[in-house]
């Protein structure tokens, strides 16, 4: 067992490279399409971070893109309907998709199982078809032309510029997203070592076993759900600014599968997980671009490769140290 | 409203056949099987191969697709899922490896058979008109299959020793395996047959709707709605929910007609009520 | 430990293949290389669009470095079409533009869908890239966007000219809506309802949608079919739905006209309904027999004996290729720098290899639907689906 500090070593000198060195090289090389790779890894690993705290309480959660269309709406509508700063939209967004998920929540986390799964599944079809059917959301023209990220000042003080201003925003987007991953993150490490973290572990390994042990099951289950929301809501919100525009497929069933897909790759036990896994799936995609048609052939026999050689997660490859770092 | 109520039983055969497969491979091992829908379409392909393209009859085409993709299927478990289930900590794992078979087959039929949809001769012509319903004969043929491949396929699970060995294994894995079932044998054997019946429907269906390339992964989620309306690792319940989701969306359509863009958000919304207010479908197992 | 291992021997051998399948790129050429993009998507159930998108620059590309190469100023080119699946997913279609702009590519054909030729526009403007998307949103191309040019015919221009056609000839009166229920298909719809409606065409229907993948059409035709429309509009059908739509409508006893403002292919529709097809209306550039040029015939064959078979799609999407290298050739400072191009764009005018018409012109359009010239002339082939093959309508302009 890995002591914290050490991991929290580990994760520190992890976000200072995230930081400093790889937008460093990545700008000295040239690369500037790898920018863009990384800002979509994070983003999409906050999102499976929210499916992973799913995984957590024992359930499999196959409806995340719900909450990042229902964040990336929230966002854009607040951004552009009614003026509202990008940066106070991150957090509403992320509110907002935390109290459906409550509501939602609490009848149908009493599914277990596949039912979970299915329920949840049908739930990003839903909030498909409710962005396509909605007023407010203009329906089927999607919302586009979204404006930049404004600045933020305190006191005279810019901290953060005008994206419309910027001469590359694809560096800031970068460090937007990188550094709310490593925020999220940090904050899902700590929460699994918390009191609720360990009632999380015990709803997994036995739910009637927790409940006859005096837990209240069931608002603990809609704490995680909620979390989970969350992190889906912020992730759809910052993407609706990156791409400018948010559509009713935005985020589609698709990629809800790829964000458990993440979090199984990665390792189910593993905090760090989610961001080894969309690391390798999305950034393997990248790779297999030169192989053009054979992209996604050579892509899957990869993947199912690596499942069979390691089907409890990439992490497990680093021994006999359980929810190790990255 | 005749016609409408046609159309739903009609569609729910279809559905059912679809959801079968999925059921039983879910009730022996616990998979959901995210290719299901790639099966389908591998055996889609091999009757347009066969009787579209080289112009055999038609039941020789419906037969080698499901010999095909009962191989395929056998293939699969004992080379992919078995190890993995043996090796995993977490029963979902196999959901990764589905969804990775999943992604492999949509490449390979993308890359075999191309991108356009794809049709066959009809197998046979003509159209039932009574004057309140209109059915053409090819979609009564398909239809009047579907009944006799699903019955033939529960009298199977029925009365014949593979059936029951199955349906002690789907009860409990355990019990079964200390009455003498050999467990990875039927666990094959259930696998491979739960690709034969994808192939079969996918074959069976062409002959009516076609086949194209890219709509597995729908036909697996639609395939997965069926099975939890009805309940998870039933036989019945694929067979209801089938029946269920048939009839939903032919009545839905209609009655909902003025309103087409809701449609589906209605009946979406509505499998999620029902759900919730019974968690385990019209007669699944309590612990899904 | 045995486990660790052999999970690195098989991540070796998987990076061995993706880098042998890299090096198997085509690498030596006589001539220097110009690249030209395509991010759209060629996988899953849409991958007809792309796919046909693809095949045709291939083609066209094959064709012209086998003659020597494509002479842009006093420099000679090989062609060399670099792809990026973007499996109809926007974040992956931001992620191809980027790839585009890392290549060096200035002009790009695709995305293929709404959201996607939505979401890539930060990136085209901020890299200098001009895109060709297939999709027809106004934003896109009215200002203050400028780096994108609307490939082919959009619903909004066709349809009404369809309609007129169908109402003046064929006695057309009333007319109903089908779409999916997704961005593309419900926009078209739309923006058709709005066309019938100017025309004073009594529209029955104008609210059915049915879900991408449908497999069986019967219950979703059986309430239109009830209405009896003269006219069934099958807003922006995907090819692979198209024969199915027509099928069950027909075998429900539809006798009606069918029309789409969409290019379809005769080989899907002959496969998926056969002669019930006949008389399906739709919209293709050098679709016909009658008004193809040897050019677009030589066109046809190499796509075939390159593809194993052709796709109808192609001859709108043959175009964006020839315009892209035709108005490099008018002014070649617009290899590097787009700004030229799109000054280019106004003036430009070339004959159009692809029509026997020899007064046939290509040209910029689009100055009536988004106040600037950001479209590409295809000609507004309107056809009819008859045994196999499409016959010509009539030939409609777009200004």
């Amino acid at each position: 067992m890995m002591s914290d500090r050490l991991q929290i070593i580990g994760y520190a000198v992890f976000a200072v490279v995230m930081l400093t060195v790889v937008p460093f090289f990545t700008v000295l090389a040239g690369r500037n399409d790898y920018l863009y790779t990384f800002t979509l890894i994070a983003l999409l690993s906050i999102a499976s971070a929210g499916v992973w705290i799913t995984f957590a309480i024992g359930r499999i959660n196959i409806g995340q893109s719900a909450y990042a269309l229902v964040g990336g709406y929230v966002s854009a509508i607040l951004v552009a309907t009614y003026g509202v700063s990008f940066w106070l939209s991150i957090p509403l967004a992320g509110l907002f998709a935390a109290c459906i998920a409550v509501v939602i929540g609490l009848p149908i986390l009493r599914l277990r199982g596949v039912y979970f799964s299915m329920v949840t599944l049908v739930s990003t079809e839903v909030a498909r078809l409710s962005a396509l059917a909605l007023p407010i959301t203009k329906g089927a023209k999607g919302m586009v032309n979204l404006p930049m990220p404004g600045p933020i000042a305190i006191g005279g003080i810019t901290l953060v510029p005008d994206f419309a201003t910027l001469e590359n925003p694809r560096i800031a987007f970068y460090y937007v997203a990188i550094i709310l991953m490593l925020i999220t993150f940090l904050l899902v490490w700590r929460l699994m070592r918390s009191r609720i973290g360990q009632l999380f572990v015990a709803l997994q390994q036995n739910e009637d076993l927790a409940q006859s042990a005096g837990i209240d099951i069931a608002r603990l289950r809609v704490i995680a759900y909620a979390i989970s929301s969350f992190l889906g809501g912020v992730a759809g919100a910052v993407f609706s600014a990156v791409s400018q525009s948010v559509y009713p497929s935005s985020f589609t069933t698709q990629d809800s599968i790829n964000f458990m897909l993440n979090c199984f790759l990665g390792g189910l036990g593993y905090v760090f997980g989610p961001i080894v896994g969309t690391f390798v799936l999305r950034f393997g995609w990248d790779l297999l671009f030169q192989a053009q048609r054979f992209q996604l052939l050579i892509y899957a026999a990869i993947l199912i490769g690596l499942m069979l050689v390691l089907p409890n997660g990439l992490l497990s490859l680093i021994p006999s140290r359980k929810g190790a770092k990255r | 409203m005749e016609q409408v109520l046609v159309n739903g039983l009609y569609l729910g055969a279809q559905y059912a056949l679809i959801a079968l497969g999925l059921t039983l491979i879910f009730a022996l091992m616990n998979v959901l099987n995210f290719a299901h829908g790639q099966m389908y379409v591998l055996g889609g392909f091999v009757t347009y191969t066969v009787y579209g393209q080289w112009h055999l009859p038609f039941p020789v085409a419906l037969v080698a697709s499901a010999v095909s993709l009962a191989l395929i299927g056998a293939l699969l478990e004992k080379f992919l899922f078995r190890p993995v289930i043996r090796r995993s900590k977490r029963d979902e794992s196999t959901m990764l490896l589905a969804a990775a078979v999943a992604f492999l087959f949509d490449a390979i039929i993308l890359l075999v058979f191309g991108e356009k949809g794809r049709g066959v001769p009809k197998i046979l012509n003509g159209v039932l008109n009574t004057g309140t319903i209109v059915i053409p004969y090819d979609r009564i043929l398909v239809a009047a299959l579907a009944v006799v491949f699903i019955a033939g396929f529960m009298a199977f699970m029925q009365f014949s020793k593979p059936g029951r060995a199955m349906r002690a294994l789907a009860q409990d894995r355990t019990a079964a395996q200390l009455m003498g079932v050999n467990v990875n044998r039927y666990s094959n054997f259930g696998f491979a047959l739960g690709a034969l019946l994808a192939g079969l429907v996918g074959g069976l269906l062409v002959a009516i709707v076609g086949v194209n390339s890219g709509i597995g992964g729908a036909i697996s989620t639609k395939a997965f709605l069926m099975v939890m309306i009805g309940g998870a690792g039933v036989v019945g319940g694929a067979i209801a929910g089938g029946l269920v989701l048939g009839m939903l969306e032919a009545v839905g359509l209609t009655v909902l007609h003025a309103y087409g863009d809701i449609t589906y958000l209605v009946i979406f919304a509505s499998l999620m009520i029902f759900l919730a207010i019974r968690p385990n479908g019209l007669m699944g197992k309590p612990w899904g | 430990m045995a486990n660790r291992r052999s999970a690195l021997t098989f991540l070796g051998a998987a990076s061995a293949i993706a880098l042998t399948a890299a090096l198997a790129l085509p690498a030596f050429a006589a001539n220097p290389v110009l690249k030209i993009g395509f991010v759209g998507v060629t996988s899953g159930p849409a991958a007809a669009w792309g796919t046909s998108n693809v095949r045709s620059m291939e083609t066209l590309a094959d064709m012209w470095n086998a003659a020597g190469g494509v002479t842009i100023g006093d420099v000679t080119y090989d062609l060399d079409i670099v792809t990026f699946d973007d499996q109809k997913d926007p974040k992956l279609a931001i992620q191809g533009m980027e790839k585009m702009a890392q290549e060096g590519i200035h002009y790009v054909v695709g995305p293929n869908v709404d959201d996607g030729a939505a979401a890539v526009r930060p990136v085209a403007e901020k890299n200098n890239i001009i895109y060709f998307p297939y999709a027809f949103p106004k934003e896109l191309y009215t200002a203050p966007a400028s780096n994108a040019v609307l490939g082919m015919i959009a619903n909004y221009q066709s349809g009404p000219a369809i309609y007129k056609y169908l109402q003046d000839n064929k006695g057309v009166k009333t007319v109903a809506f089908l779409a999916a229920n997704e961005s593309d298909p419900l926009s078209q719809r739309d923006g058709g309802v709005a066309a019938a409606k100017a025309l004073g065409l009594e529209v029955v229907a104008d609210q059915d949608t049915y879900a991408n993948d449908t497999t069986d059409f019967s219950p979703v035709v059986t309430p239109i079919v009830g209405l009896k429309p003269d006219l069934l509009v099958l807003s922006g059908v995907a090819p692979a739905n198209a024969p199915l739509i027509i099928r069950a409508a027909r075998e429900l006893g539809y006798t009606g006209l069918i029309s789409t403002e969409t290019a379809q292919d005769a080989a899907v529709l002959k496969e998926g309904a056969g002669d019930l097809a006949n008389g399906f209306i739709s919209v293709g550039g050098a679709s016909t027999p009658e008004i193809r040029s040897d050019e677009m015939v030589k066109f046809i064959e190499t796509y075939t004996a390159k593809f194993g078979e052709y796709n109808d799609e192609s001859n709108t999407k043959v175009y964006a290729l020839q315009y892209i290298i035709d108005t490099l050739k008018a002014n070649p400072a617009a290899l590097e720098n787009v700004d030229e191009f799109k000054k280019t764009i106004d003036g430009f005018s070339a004959p159009n290899p692809y029509l026997k018409d020899p007064e046939a012109k290509l040209s910029y359009v689009g100055s009536t639907s988004f106040g600037q010239k950001r479209q590409l002339a295809v000609p507004m082939v309107v056809n009819e689906y008859q045994n196999g093959e499409f016959v010509t309508l009539f030939v409609g302009q777009v200004d």
